[in-house]
């Protein structure tokens, strides 16, 4: 199989902090890949690591069939695009301004320019300074200039942290099509919507250990009791383990006219977190 | 390096210089100085009142323009952006320092035209104030790499006007000759690249090189010590 991202046995530590513990996974090409965790989980130590900003502890990694010598070559920042938790634009200057800096550093047509603003929705505003834009349509010009070049494989670290759900759902329209026309990508979150609409897998960091790693809703289905649960019109809950011998049962419930709801109880990532870490993700 | 790259971030940031009020205002106090030497002396104008422009343009545009340049790229945080980009170091740093020289030059041959100082200059006093140029451009690295913020870079930038941009003027402290503060100013960049222009010396040549080999090794440190983010 094609990984994109190969990594063996990753620790990394921050002198006393062991930020990364033992990190083991493969990226396929084509995957969207999320990492889920609360805030000091190590997301970002995971991110920067691929990227080439910081240098392992111990392991191996290799990205795009490069091994970590050449992550800091230009080759390599050629065929990645990289939003980070704390990117910035230049405020001073317009969006076209902005981007056309990044077509020159990445030998990219500056025709480019329109057909990208034209996909974050963003091209009537080209002129515009950035400093006066609202907060959801900077994220949508950073993502613009991370994606110009049409990178293979792209890096975003919680890439819809602090952005209304409106510019999300754009977000994650625009990331869905980039995937669909070939772009692998790695993000992090700490957002378990996003985990579960976005990934085709999702790994759970928690104190720098990957503890479950699946596509979200095997994850989901895995943790599930598999029970049904069924609320009748008189307030009562009945729960039925999901095996074929109670088929009779929920039959009778149902001829009976006394079913008001009736759901599985499968829990969503947040619930799965918080079974296998003992830990909330939003704290 | 890369000449592609580099234009682009000299294109980049002279854009933003323009809009940048904090630069722009830069220039021209040593212009505005120059006007106002030329109305307040009518036909000579003492030679370290020109040095003086000159030490201005140096202190107040070169570094103060590449210091903030470089504060501003760690403090926004867009130059890790950068760094993630083809571009390497070396590329931005000469994209930027070609602003500053751009700038110093312009600021130079206005106040120049201005004052009509032209005959200051002879070979020594060229070459002098091209190595006081780099001399000029790596302090201003060294600090903005050094500083955590624009704010920080702005204090240490103040020091760096009085000493290094005003040293001519500490002649007129009247203190006695060999006096240590006298031998100190007399041997930083500006007030050597005056004495080139009163006696061609070689010897004050020499010494400005070896300030810009400080400034450099100090330009080096700071980078070192903000490259590794662990
Ligand atoms: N430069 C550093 N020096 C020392 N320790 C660090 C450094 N950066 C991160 N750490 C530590 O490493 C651990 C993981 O941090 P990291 O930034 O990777 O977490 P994160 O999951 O990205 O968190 P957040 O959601 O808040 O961005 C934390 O315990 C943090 O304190
Ligand atoms: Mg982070």
């Amino acid at each position: 199989m094609d990984y994109v991202i190969n990594i063996n046995n990753l620790s990394k530590s921050y002198g006393n902090t062991q930020a990364l513990k033992n990190i083991t996974l493969q990226v396929p090409k084509g995957q969207i890949f999320g990492l889920l965790g609360p805030s000091g989980s190590g997301k970002t130590t995971m991110i920067k690591t691929l990227t080439g900003e910081l240098k392992k502890t111990t392991g191996e990694i290799q990205v795009l069939s490069m091994a970590e010598e050449q992550l800091s070559t230009p080759n390599y920042k050629a065929k990645i695009g990289v939003l980070s938790d704390n990117s910035a634009l230049y405020e001073r200057l317009s969006i076209y301004d902005n981007l056309k800096l990044t077509c020159k550093l990445y030998d990219v047509s500056l025709n480019e320019i329109d057909t990208i603003l034209e996909k974050v929705n963003l091209i009537d505003d080209k002129k515009k300074v950035v400093s006066k834009l609202s907060k959801g349509m900077k994220q949508r010009v950073m993502l613009a200039r991370t994606l110009i070049h049409k990178p293979d494989l792209l890096f975003l670290d919680e890439p819809t942290s602090a952005l209304d759900p409106g510019n999300v759902d754009k977000i994650h329209q625009i990331l869905r099509e980039l995937n669909e026309e070939g772009t692998t990508i790695f993000l992090s979150t700490h957002n378990m919507e996003e985990a579960t609409n976005l990934c085709d897998c999702v790994g759970l960091l928690y104190k720098g250990i990957i503890q479950e790693m699946d596509h979200p809703d095997h994850l989901r289905y895995q943790h599930s009791t598999n029970q049904f649960e069924v609320e009748t019109h008189d307030g009562e809950l009945i729960k039925i383990e999901n095996k074929p011998e109670n088929s009779g049962q929920i039959e009778q419930l149902i001829a009976s006219g006394r079913v008001k709801r009736m759901y599985t109880d499968d829990p969503t990532l947040g619930e799965v977190f918080l079974k296998v870490t003992g830990k909330d993700l939003g704290s | 390096m890369n000449t592609k790259r580099v234009l682009a971030i000299f294109e980049k940031d002279i854009k933003d210089f323009f809009k940048n009020t904090s630069l722009i205002i830069m220039p021209i106090v040593p212009i505005f100085l120059a006007i106002f030497y030329n109305a307040l002396f009518d036909d000579f104008i003492p030679l370290f009142t020109i040095f003086i422009i000159i030490g201005m343009v140096f202190a107040g545009v070169t570094s103060y323009c590449i210091m903030i340049m470089m504060a501003e790229e760690k403090e926004k945080n867009t130059l890790r952006t950068l760094m993630m980009s083809p571009a390497s170091f070396l590329d931005i740093i000469v994209g930027k320092s070609l602003v500053a020289t751009v700038m110093t030059v312009l600021t130079l041959l206005i106040s120049l035209l201005i004052l009509d100082f032209y005959h200051i200059f002879n070979i020594q006093t060229i070459l002098g104030s091209v190595l006081s140029l780099l001399f000029f451009i790596l302090l201003g690295i060294g600090i903005g790499l050094f500083a955590k913020s624009v704010a920080t870079a702005s204090v240490y930038i103040m020091p760096i006007i009085f000493i290094f941009g005003f040293s001519p003027m500490f002649d007129l402290f009247g203190l006695e000759e060999g006096h240590f503060v006298n031998v100190i100013f007399d041997n930083l960049p500006v007030s050597l690249l005056m004495h080139t222009s009163e006696d061609g010396s070689w010897m004050a040549l020499i010494l400005i090189t070896i300030w810009v080999v400080v400034a450099y090794l100090f330009a080096l440190f700071s980078y070192n010590k903000n490259k590794n983010d662990d």
